[in-house]
């Protein structure tokens, strides 16, 4: 097995063409295994690399583009990131080998990425990792799309191999059919039921002076059962969306009023909406404007005033809308003149009463 | 014709008082003058919110497709904000997008860069918009163009022979759009060879196009002008009007006639003539000979003279045809047109009301509750009056006298041409909004000196008064428009997801030298160019083909060449191409021009001509 690879950036200028782009755009850096995880031994498996010491496994090494090359970063290309961790699942090592993110163009530098990267040591990736909580976004503050993106291909890739190893066994659950029953329900009937979920986060919570008023009251669920994302979209837009989405393909609806914005503007030219991802068992759903169709009315009687909305987009297949998920979001709001991040989470489980008995 | 304008107005006074017994004047009217809440119409259908006002980040419920007159664009409304979503270069020249500088857009504009937009009509499915097609006239060039609502372009030109001042155009609603019509104002020789043929032989044609080919399926000859057009929504007939019947070259010799005609054009009969080859070709085309007398193809209904407008209502029963001259409009029913092809009754027979409208009607819309709303120019005012009535009225002239057909009357600034209210020319129209296109500003804006821009005005119209709620200032000169609903169009519209619909899409930067003729293939990426610099010798014939290859929503590129006279705007995906001369040797930069990243700035290039 060789544990030693080593990759060369050849820009090749000449007077007319060059290939590949200019040196502050790209970053590639050479790397080698033990960079994330110091071993004797490399032994490849399918897609990642098992690391022995004194023929003993002391853990495992992954290359991210085998495993989430779908997430892009405001570059819209792929963070390659090499992860290393033990058997225990705590992370050994990180180690960014190509991105082609504009950090400099918002004044940081490839140290504030390292340093980044860097407090991912020692974090066990059985556990929950998400930006704002686990993850601080301090050092690269200002850059959250890079952050999100960046944690996504940490995360679920590791989570992937971790499962694939056998570190973290899922308990095995079928997923249950969506029940195609159309009842009508006002908003009341479609919160009581934990269909449509709710976020709130008051002005005194991020310190502001408004008190108990919200900052940012925001709504989401499931679109595809129609008594849930009829009733909230109004028939048209319901049809419109579910006769959109390809086999596999889910949608889930967020709306919220408030001062805050979960969509922010910052989506605009990076395509990338940093603000919230999903994420189910080990994976994270991130989306970009490819994903996203505006929402500007909800159609359910008794429904909050809607300032802004969208419904997004799950492209992967293997998000399962019967399955427990999770909504995370970054709330950004500023304290004076600076910057802040308040993280949010909130728990999304379909109700029986919208599956099929 | 001669009117008492005071007369007139005297009778709107008394139309006013008689309101009050009238049935289409509710107890909403009083509630709204005491000013306590809405009308009872607006409640009853309006539910939801019915504002004007759309705030930051909330969308407008129609889109609005708007005619740009001789600026030689299609426009893109919001409504009810009045807020500008887009120009569509059509006939002109846009140095913005580069519509006229590139290859592509020159192969359909062939060096014609004036235009004269009159009249956008959508393609239909059984009498709603599909959100398919746009339709638009040049009456200029005498050319029609078709844009794809997916993104919202033009793709295809067509040159329409024969005729001259096409004016009107109009899509067939029904079952959908497989054809579409057009006039032609000015008489000419037919064919124009011979400019020493008198006028009394020049000829109108109304035209006959496939949609979906863009090509002319044949033109019916007449001896009448034809100005506005509209269809049935029974996908039977074509209509217009005409007001040259004289074949007159001067203004009085038009007015000669003491009445004009609506003309109506029986598509079965012409579908059959092609059949059984009755046609000769003239100019490449297929003629049919419509003239009096020669065949069955046309019917010809007296109306007063030089009428203007021709609009059908939503039920699809009525062809409303606007006096312009005659203060009046001609309602014509349109279950009657078959029996008068068949001799079975005489052509005015299917009149069945000529009411009284005001001073100069030139446009008439419809609110779908049974309410016609007809633009007046020389008064200046909008008319609300009801279809039923002034039929039910014209049986009972006491009636007809006080003009209890009139609901409302509206000032409007200044001097109407067309008018459309939401949906109007569908069987959906449902009478929420109107909008009026003043040909006057004067002084509802600030002064901005000698020629000033258009006013157009959107009113409300959900209650039984016309109610103005906002001006909008307008670039020359839009003619025409309808108003979409927004979930007509906004499905259709979308990103391009495939970079080869252009044959010549550029995967790879590169420059293909054969002798004198360089081609520089470009990829846009922000913040390069595929290449940094280009070496080109004095002489060379040059096409630089651009292919933007960000697929981030929103983000084109520009490519501008400096002191060479170029630039375009290619989209995500988009290729277009522009040849030129490198005649001038020096450095030049090339540069984007459309924002595109925090780099913008950098991203340019040199082409370097020894």
């Amino acid at each position: 097995m060789k544990n030693f690879v080593v990759l060369f950036v050849i820009f090749v200028f000449s007077t007319v063409a060059f290939a590949g782009k200019p040196k502050f755009l790209e970053h590639r850096y050479e790397y080698k295994l033990e960079d994330v995880l110091k071993a004797d031994k490399y032994e490849k498996k399918d897609r990642y690399w098992e690391a022995y010491t004194g023929g003993k496994l002391v853990g495992y090494v992954l290359l991210s583009k085998d495993w989430t090359p779908q997430h892009v970063g405001y570059a819209a290309k792929h963070m390659e990131t090499l992860v290393g961790f033990d058997t225990k699942g705590a992370i050994t090592g990180v180690k960014i080998i190509f991105h082609a993110e504009p950090i400099v163009l918002i004044g940081l530098k490839e140290e504030n990425y390292d340093n980044f990267i860097k407090q991912y040591m020692g974090k066990s990736i059985l556990q929950s990792m998400s930006v704002g909580n686990e993850i601080k976004m301090d050092a690269i503050t200002g850059a959250t799309v890079t952050a999100v993106v960046q944690n996504a291909i940490i995360a679920e890739s590791a989570k992937k191999v971790a499962g694939m190893a056998g570190l973290i066994k899922y308990a095995e659950q079928k997923g249950h059919k969506l029940s195609k029953k159309f009842d009508a329900l006002g908003w009341k009937e479609l919160m009581d039921s934990g269909g449509v979920k709710n976020i709130l986060v008051t002005q005194e919570e991020i310190g502001q002076p408004g008190g108990k008023d919200p900052y940012i009251d925001l709504y989401y669920g499931l679109v595809a059962p129609p008594s849930i994302g009829k009733n909230v979209l109004g028939e048209r837009t319901y049809t419109e969306v579910m006769e959109s989405l390809k086999p596999g393909e889910s949608a889930v609806f967020i709306f919220s009023n408030g001062p805050g914005s979960f969509k922010g503007s910052g989506f605009a030219r990076g395509g990338v909406f940093e603000r919230f991802n999903i994420e189910q068992d080990d994976r994270s759903y991130v989306f970009t404007d490819k994903d996203y169709k505006i929402l500007t009315e909800v159609a359910a009687k008794g429904a909050p005033p809607l300032k802004e909305g969208g419904i997004f987009i799950i492209r992967a297949k293997d998000f399962d809308q019967s399955k427990s998920f999770k909504l995370k979001l970054i709330i950004g709001y500023r304290a004076g003149n600076e910057k802040k991040f308040k993280p949010a989470v909130s728990d999304y489980k379909l109700p029986d009463k919208f599956m099929e008995q | 014709m001669s009117l008492d304008r005071r007369k007139f107005l005297k009778y709107l006074g008394m139309a006013g008082a008689a309101a009050g017994t009238s049935l289409l004047v509710s107890e909403g009217m009083k509630t709204k003058e005491k000013g306590v809440g809405p009308t009872v119409a607006e409640a009853q259908t309006a539910p939801q919110k019915h504002s004007a006002d759309v705030k930051p980040g909330e969308l407008d419920s129609y889109y609005g497709f708007w005619s740009g007159g001789h600026s030689g664009e299609v426009r893109i409304l919001g409504l009810p904000s009045m807020r500008d979503l887009k120009r569509i270069s059509v006939f002109n020249m846009d140095v913005g997008t580069g519509y006229g500088i590139t290859n592509e857009s020159k192969a359909m504009l062939k060096g014609k860069f004036c235009g004269d937009t009159h009249h956008v009509h959508g393609s239909y499915n059984n009498g709603v918009y599909d959100g398919k097609y746009l339709f638009v006239n040049d009456k200029l060039n005498n050319r029609v163009a078709r844009i794809r609502c997916d993104y919202m372009e033009v793709d295809k030109i067509l040159d329409v022979p024969n005729i001259q001042g096409m004016h009107g155009l109009f899509t067939q609603r029904a079952p959908k759009t497989e054809w579409l019509v057009c006039n032609s104002e000015f008489q000419i020789p037919v064919p124009n060879s011979n400019p020493s043929q008198p006028p009394a032989q020049y000829n109108g044609a109304h035209t006959i196009i496939d949609a979906e080919k863009m090509e002319v399926v044949c033109q019916v000859l007449m001896d009448e002008n034809m100005d506005l057009a509209a269809t049935d929504y029974g996908g039977r007939y074509s209509m217009t009007t005409s007001y040259n019947i004289e074949k007159g070259v001067t203004v009085s010799e038009m007015l000669g006639s003491d009445y004009d005609y609506m003309l109506v054009f029986h598509w079965d009969r012409i579908k059959k003539a092609l059949k059984d080859g009755k046609h000769t070709m003239i100019g490449g085309v297929k003629v049919l000979d419509g003239r009096a007398g020669k065949s069955d193809l046309t019917i010809r209904i007296k109306v007063p003279k030089n009428p203007h407008g021709i609009n059908v209502s939503p039920d699809g029963k009525y062809a409303v045809c606007s006096g312009k001259v005659a203060p009046t409009c001609t309602v014509v029913a349109i279950d009657k047109l078959e029996d008068v092809f068949n001799g079975k009754i005489k052509p005015e027979d299917c009149i069945v009301a000529q009411p009284f409208i005001g001073l100069g009607p030139l446009h008439t819309t419809f609110d779908g509750r049974g309410n016609a709303i007809t633009s007046v120019f020389i008064d200046s005012t909008n008319v609300k009056w009801n279809v039923q009535k002034a039929i039910d009225n014209e049986k009972l002239p006491e009636e007809k006298k006080k003009n209890t057909h009139i609901v409302d009357v509206l000032d409007v600034n200044y001097q109407v041409g067309h008018i459309m209210a939401t949906m109007a020319e569908t069987k959906e129209a449902d009478g929420k909004w109107l909008v009026s296109l003043n040909k006057f500003s004067k002084d509802r804006f600030l002064n901005v000196g000698p020629l000033k821009n258009e006013c157009e005005q959107l009113i409300d119209i959900t209650g039984d008064k016309l109610k103005l709620v906002h001006d909008s200032a307008t670039y020359i000169e839009p003619h025409d428009c309808i108003i979409v609903r927004r979930d007509i169009i906004e499905k259709v519209v979308k990103d391009r997801f495939n970079m080869f619909e252009h044959p010549q899409a550029v995967t790879k930067s590169g420059v293909d030298r054969k002798g004198k003729k360089v081609t520089v293939k470009l990829t846009a990426n922000a913040p390069v160019f595929g290449l940094q610099e280009v070496q080109l010798k004095k002489g060379d014939e040059v096409t630089v083909i651009v292919t933007n290859h960000d697929e981030i929503s929103d983000l084109g590129h520009g490519f501008a060449l400096s002191n060479y006279n170029i630039n375009f705007v290619v989209a995500p995906f988009q290729t277009k191409s522009v040849t030129f001369t490198a005649d001038k040797p020096g450095v030049y930069w090339a540069y984007c021009t459309n924002f595109c990243h925090a780099l913008h700035l950098e991203m340019r290039m040199r082409f370097i001509v020894t």
